[in-house]
């Protein structure tokens, strides 16, 4: 009995340490007991403007220039949060995307003017255009008349060769509320 | 030994010692300073296919019927909507992003740039832990090889002469740079 016992500690004991292994910690150390749920986040965003929280979910993209930040989905469909690092504190590998992330950080809260949002869409289009110039290859669908739908076109801005519209200032209709989540920590497994 | 002898042993082994790390950090140095006209670490590539459009209305239902008509034989690490028009599947190297109503899909692969990524982690400290001492006494290194490398001649060659003006020159560049950013950048 004792025997069997001991072995199977031995054995939770490995489980654990492989486990642990394959854990990727990122920055410093998350200290929060309690989990938030995205979706309260979204739900009461003045709440918890300037809250310290702890939030876990699939990661949903990464930054793909310098992985200062990764959109962690939330427990709602069609949302995601971002949670964003200060840039060469943590990078997050592009391989994460699809892995589950537990972060901590702070909730911010702002509102993006007019002005703000076609400055950030333009700033977004220069990257992209960099972006297919070095190193990214857009291969056009084979077949004619190759259409993405009006949601796909809103993800991937549109970098679908032909289907391919330039930013139009127009489309901006007023301020627009910006949640992301502040922060120096993060688990990925 | 006297201390002139000392100094050059000291910038000769040193700068034998730094001679790796100081291919790392310049390499990546270049690569990571233009990050803004490409991505350093990764080969990100975009490709397209199509499928049938998704008929499913359930989430599961459409996350297997997804599966069914890529044909990929490979189980997802997760999937996510970002919005009703939209699935996108998650595997260890790929990304599809479905579009439901039409069946378009656009499929996104990163790759590591061989030597280059790993000379970007290291450059950025990626590690932490080691490499942050590794990389402390890097600077270090550099710091001493900066110094003794202003001894290692005597006369007209050295730093009372043709040394004094290029050592001058070089501490000029910076703040005479950062004077020009203040007033005028």
């Amino acid at each position: 009995m004792r025997r069997i016992a001991v072995s199977a500690s031995a054995l939770l004991l490995c489980v654990s340490v492989v486990s642990a292994a394959a854990v990727k910690k990122y920055g410093k150390p998350l200290t929060l007991k309690e989990m938030t749920k995205v979706s309260d986040i979204y739900a009461k965003p003045d709440a918890f403007n300037g809250k310290r929280v702890k939030v876990q979910g699939p990661v949903v993209d990464v930054c793909s220039m310098q992985g200062c930040w990764i959109a962690i989905g939330s427990d709602k469909e069609f949302q995601s949060i971002r949670f964003k690092v200060e840039e060469g504190v943590i990078v997050f590998p592009m391989d994460s995307k699809g892995l589950t992330a537990t972060v901590e950080g702070v909730v911010s809260v702002t509102v993006m003017s007019v002005a703000d949002q076609i400055a950030a869409a333009q700033e977004m289009e220069k990257e992209k255009e960099a972006g297919k110039t070095a190193g990214k290859t857009v291969e056009k669908g084979k077949e004619k008349g190759a259409g993405m739908g009006a949601g796909m076109h809103a993800e991937m801005g549109g970098e679908m060769g032909k289907d391919k519209k330039p930013f139009d200032p127009k489309s901006i209709k007023g301020p627009k509320t910006v949640i992301m989540i502040k922060g120096e920590a993060a688990e990925i497994f | 030994m006297n201390w002139r002898h000392l100094n050059t042993v000291l910038h000769r082994d040193i700068g034998y010692l730094a001679v790796g790390l100081s291919i790392v950090y310049g390499v990546s140095g270049l690569a990571v300073n233009h990050k803004a006209d490409w991505n350093p670490s990764y080969r990100v590539q975009k490709t397209t296919r199509r499928i049938d459009p998704i008929a499913a209305t359930e989430r599961a239902e459409i996350i297997q019927e997804a599966l069914a008509k890529l044909a990929v034989g490979e189980k997802p690490r997760n999937a996510f909507r970002p919005n009703p028009a939209t699935l996108q599947l998650f595997f260890k190297e790929r990304t599809f992003s479905v579009d439901l109503p039409t069946g378009n899909v656009i499929i996104e692969a990163a790759h590591p740039r061989p030597v280059l990524f790993e000379m970007n982690q290291m450059h950025l400290n990626t590690p932490k832990r080691i490499w942050t001492v590794v990389a402390d006494v890097y600077a270090i290194a550099l710091i001493v090889l900066a110094i003794t490398g202003m001894f290692v001649l005597k006369g007209k060659l050295g730093i009372t002469g043709r040394g004094a003006w290029l050592t001058t020159t070089g501490v000029l560049l910076p703040v005479a740079y950062w004077v020009w950013y203040l007033y005028f950048g």
